[in-house]
């Protein structure tokens, strides 16, 4: 089994924001109280506090604090280079195959260290699942691509039993049902896109990852992909990067918003606020919220 | 930012604009036909029934506008609030307007007589009170002044108690006859579309309150 790579999680570090003892509460915009949440929404699936995230010496985020509740969609939207996708990427731990990137700070999965030196990739993976930007079928047939990983993950139950019920529930089935040994480039873009949630559901994980899932999609295939994460939603945690606001607005319970800062010389992501998506859309805390979701800023 | 969003703004602005425009209007009305009441003048009042059309196409205008933009630009916190509002704002207005066509059609039906001077003094402070809470309502709407919405609340007092006054004085006149019982009740009618139109200005308050906050002011009550 591979071992990830070892992190070094130091203490948190907050050069914008001074000692965090000094916070008052409501300085953290938007970040609700964590016992009320729980009382409402059961435990927290992520906890992030004071996230650092570098490229060599290049700050990619500074200080997020944040958590995703479970079975709720949290969507991440912001301008380019905002480090939506590098946060969305710390949360199963994608970036550690990228050399010389590193985390400070604490990121709590289910109540454990993420980056806790027991985790094993793996396991990781297969708890939390992603799904890319373009389609990334394996190139091969449409059921081998969903019972490869199960298959591995040595689940138990019948194999085609798992492809056909993650097929059903990735909204796919009828549409594959009679060709399943077709090759997975045979679909259509949006189909394939479906597929890879399949894939990504086949091994049951408790959240699904998405960057992007409908960005390379047409209308259609995106309404089908919105429909599908609004009834998955009931089982899994969804986290989704989205450079299309009006799906953000449209699918997600809660909306994090990033922007680039510049203040302290070069381009670092900062999390402006997070909050309830109708909250977000119609009266932002902040102004840096405001203008780009009105289109007044870039 | 780029040149679609940029027209875009462009069109919130004159929105913006016509609906202070159709607040102008109103405000002619409410001029121009309390004048024919008090005069009793049949054609002016005919005038001020003509006018209402405009207001309503304006008002109407306004409308189909914000329908559009909110399909093609799917507008979002201030600029979905400022839609919402000057639908919400415009329709006031063109109520206003109707509110004043029923206080001119009352011309016609007291025409040929002649209010007693104190009624006629007490329906010309009400439609100052109009006027001044129209005012505040479409400064409070251009400038987005959330001090001047919420003051309409308190000035709306003072028009409630000018129907009073109004009322009182119906119940002093003891003639019976049926011009004075016609008198009564248009009169009686008229403090009612005055305190109407005041009212109307509070709710363009609260809308104004929302665009500017984004808090519902209107929730409680």
């Amino acid at each position: 089994m591979t071992e990830l790579p070892s992190i070094r999680v130091g203490p948190s570090r907050s050069p914008a924001s001074g000692p965090q003892e000094d916070k008052l509460p409501s300085s953290e915009p938007s970040v609700s109280d964590p016992a009320e949440v729980e009382a409402t929404h059961g435990p927290s699936v992520f906890r992030v506090e004071n996230l650092f995230f570098y490229y060599g010496d290049h700050l990619a985020l500074r200080d997020i604090t944040l958590d995703i509740r479970p079975r709720e969609i949290t969507s991440l939207i912001g301008p380019s280079g905002c480090g939506k996708t590098t946060f969305i990427r710390c949360l199963n731990r994608l970036n550690d195959l990228i050399p010389g990137t590193r985390l400070e700070g604490r990121v709590e999965f289910d109540g454990e260290s993420l980056y806790g030196p027991d985790v094993r990739a793996i396991e990781l993976r297969r708890r939390i699942g992603m799904v890319f930007q373009k389609p990334n079928p394996f190139p091969k047939s449409i059921y081998e691509n969903v019972a490869l990983a199960p298959r591995m993950n040595r689940m138990k139950g019948n194999l085609d039993d798992v492809v056909e019920e993650s097929l059903v529930r990735a909204a796919l089935w009828d549409e594959v049902k009679d060709k399943l040994r077709a090759s997975a480039f045979s679909l259509s873009g949006g189909q394939q896109q479906r597929l890879c949630i399949a894939r990504a559901i086949a091994v049951r994980p408790e959240v699904i990852l998405m960057d992007e899932p409908c960005s390379a999609l047409d209308p259609v295939a995106t309404f089908r992909i919105e429909e599908l994460m609004e009834d998955l939603k009931n089982d899994y945690t969804i986290v989704i990067v989205t450079h299309n606001m009006q799906q953000a607005a449209r699918v997600s319970d809660r909306t994090a918003f990033f922007t680039v800062d510049t203040s302290q010389g070069g381009r670092t992501g900062v999390m402006v606020e997070i909050g309830a998506t109708s909250k977000i859309f119609t009266a932002p805390s902040d102004q840096r919220t405001e203008d780009y979701i009105t289109g007044r800023f870039g | 930012m780029t040149k679609t969003r940029r027209l875009f703004h462009e069109e919130l602005q004159d929105l913006t604009h016509d609906v202070a425009r159709l607040g102008a209007l109103v405000r002619q009305a409410i001029e121009a036909g309390t004048a024919a009441f008090l005069a009793g003048d049949l054609r002016d009042a005919e005038a001020v029934i003509v006018g209402d059309r405009a207001i309503d196409q304006l008002a109407h205008s306004v409308e189909s506008r914000v329908s559009d933009l909110l399909a093609r630009q799917q507008p979002m916190a201030a600029d979905l609030r400022l839609l919402l509002s000057a639908l919400r704002i415009s329709y006031a207005m063109e109520r206003m307007g109707d509110n004043m066509v029923n206080v001119v059609k009352g011309t016609r039906r007291l025409y040929p007589y002649l209010l007693e001077p104190p009624i006629q003094d007490v329906i010309s402070r009400m439609h100052e009170q109009a006027v001044a809470q129209l005012d505040v309502a479409i400064t409070a709407f251009v400038e987005r002044d959330v001090n001047r919405a919420t003051a309409l609340e308190d000035m709306d007092d003072a028009m409630d108690h000018l129907q009073h006054e109004l009322f009182r004085l119906l119940f002093h006149t003891h003639a019976t006859d049926d011009a004075a019982i016609q008198t009564a009740v248009q009169v009686g009618l008229l403090g009612r579309y005055f305190e109407r139109i005041a009212d109307l200005t509070v709710t363009i308050g609260e809308r104004v309150r929302y665009m500017v906050t984004g808090e519902f002011p209107f929730e409680e009550g």
